[in-house]
């Protein structure tokens, strides 16, 4: 019972390849074959989070070309023996690859695998139609932020018309003390707005941006809160019922400690 | 001519036509030939006029009318406020008929419900010739244009435009009111900057040339 699962949100910015990548080894960590595919063209990333951008030798256009078979593609991951990555071109844009095309592949790649991950990009265009094509399952990704919800409610739109109903959301890069003090939206708005299942919200942090530049994915790192938020949402994902965390907030010490620089 | 004998003034879908009271058949002819002269791209063949008239002689009224059918162009009469059906509904549930009315307007077929039993989302926009009721809620960014009336069974953040054609009388419902905009027929208005949200029903409609909310039951 495999499941391809797409990932996107309309905007730019909000973290799909970063959520990607950590579901991805986190679904790895539990055991699960996993195929991450990167669709977007002309601007991918997704291998430098991942840190496998120096094994790349094929990529998602030589295969959906018909020039090699998709097993020549993957890139095994360093450390997690079953997650793969398909990257993308870095030349071509995105009308190098076509929905038939995704579709086609990323059946093949069902028999195989229990669950393939499609990197949607940021937009509505070509490479996002592209993106959703084959999907069973769509995630959103968004901010607490006006411009990214609204961005979310068209994706969330845009989806319905392409017949996903299977939609999910994720909530990232919430900032508690903001939402404490009403400086930022709180799910409650969120929710009655999007009114999408919600199976993440993941804390701004620190921790993501050194371990995106290390290329190594923070999900399941006890001692980051997004950590154990990836690994709660990689729970969910398989079917368990987690309940939402309990987000620390930065006392006193914590942030003199901070300015001070220790 | 101090004052002039006709304006022609743009709705939202349509157009008035403002005839003086005082004014002869030629001379509104002559008027009619030049304005519509100077901008044809403006009036397309089929352009429906509403012609509003202090107290106009019959017979001029007449002469205006079939002058504007020579040129191709139709009058609504001003009492009759339906527009002509271009396109058949997506979803056509509840018709809706007041047979005296019916009898006397033969111009109107029926008057159509559209019923949308979805939350309508940023990017989308709902059109209908009739009324329109939506089961779910209208998002920013979500624009609902209707001729007739707007009934929003859940919360109204988007654009919603009553009375597109010109209907006055149409008014927007909604069980949490808080558009971006409310437009009805022609009159135009905006939220205030800082809304607070309401658990009450609300109502907006035309009162004394404004458009105006006031809660309501239901």
């Amino acid at each position: 019972m495999s499941e391809v699962i797409v990932i996107t949100s309309g905007k730019g910015g909000v973290g799909k390849t970063t959520t990607t990548a950590n579901i991805g080894v986190g679904l790895a960590q539990r055991g699960k074959s996993v195929v991450l595919i990167d669709t977007d063209t002309g601007l991918r990333n997704l291998d430098l989070l991942l840190g496998l951008e120096n094994r790349i030798m094929y990529d998602l256009v030589d295969v959906t070309e018909g020039r090699i078979p998709y097993k020549k593609a993957l890139v095994r991951h360093k450390k997690y023996e079953s997650l793969f990555l398909l990257p993308t071109s870095q030349i071509k844009d995105k009308s190098a690859v076509n929905p038939a095309q995704l579709i086609v592949l990323c059946d093949e790649l069902r028999k195989e695998y229990d669950y393939v991950i499609i990197d949607c990009p940021a937009g509505i265009e070509q490479g996002f139609k592209t993106a959703i094509a084959a999907a069973d399952r769509a995630i959103v990704v968004t901010m607490p932020e006006v411009s990214a919800v609204r961005d979310a409610d068209k994706i969330i739109g845009e989806l319905g018309r392409a017949e996903k109903d299977n939609i999910s959301l994720i909530v990232n890069r919430i900032r508690p003390q903001m939402v404490e003090s009403g400086d930022m939206m709180d799910m409650s708005d969120i929710d009655d707005i999007l009114a999408v299942k919600c199976i993440g919200q993941v804390p701004d942090d620190e921790m993501v941006v050194t371990s995106a530049n290390r290329g190594e994915p923070l999900v399941g790192n006890p001692k980051s809160q997004a950590g154990r938020a990836y690994a709660n949402i990689v729970g969910r994902i398989l079917g368990e019922d987690i309940p939402f965390m309990e987000f620390e907030k930065e006392g006193l010490f914590k942030r003199l400690k901070k300015a001070l620089g220790i | 001519m101090g004052q002039e004998l006709i304006k022609i003034k743009g709705g939202a879908d349509g157009f008035q036509l403002i005839v003086d009271s005082s004014a002869k058949l030629e001379e509104v002819q002559a008027e009619l030939e030049k304005k519509l002269a100077e901008n044809p791209e403006f009036f397309p063949e089929g352009t429906e006029f509403k012609l509003v008239v202090a107290d106009l002689n019959k017979n001029v009224k007449k002469g205006i009318s079939e002058f504007l059918t020579n040129k191709g162009l139709n009058i609504a009469n001003s009492t009759n406020t339906a527009v002509q059906q271009k396109e058949q509904p997506k979803v056509n549930v509840n018709t809706q008929q007041n047979q005296g009315q019916q009898a006397a307007n033969s111009g109107i077929s029926q008057q159509e419900m559209t019923v949308v039993n979805r939350t309508v989302r940023n990017g989308e926009q709902i059109t209908s010739n009739g009324s329109v009721m939506i089961c779910g809620n209208v998002n920013p960014g979500a624009s609902i244009v209707a001729a007739g009336s707007i009934d929003i069974r859940g919360t109204c953040r988007g654009i919603v435009h009553a009375g597109a054609a010109g209907d006055i009388e149409a008014f927007v419902v909604a069980d949490c009111l808080l558009p971006t905009q409310v437009r009805i027929a022609n009159l135009i208005a905006r939220s205030p900057d800082n809304i607070e949200k309401n658990n009450f029903a609300e109502k907006a409609y035309i009162k004394d040339g404004q458009i105006v909310i006031e809660p309501i039951e239901r």
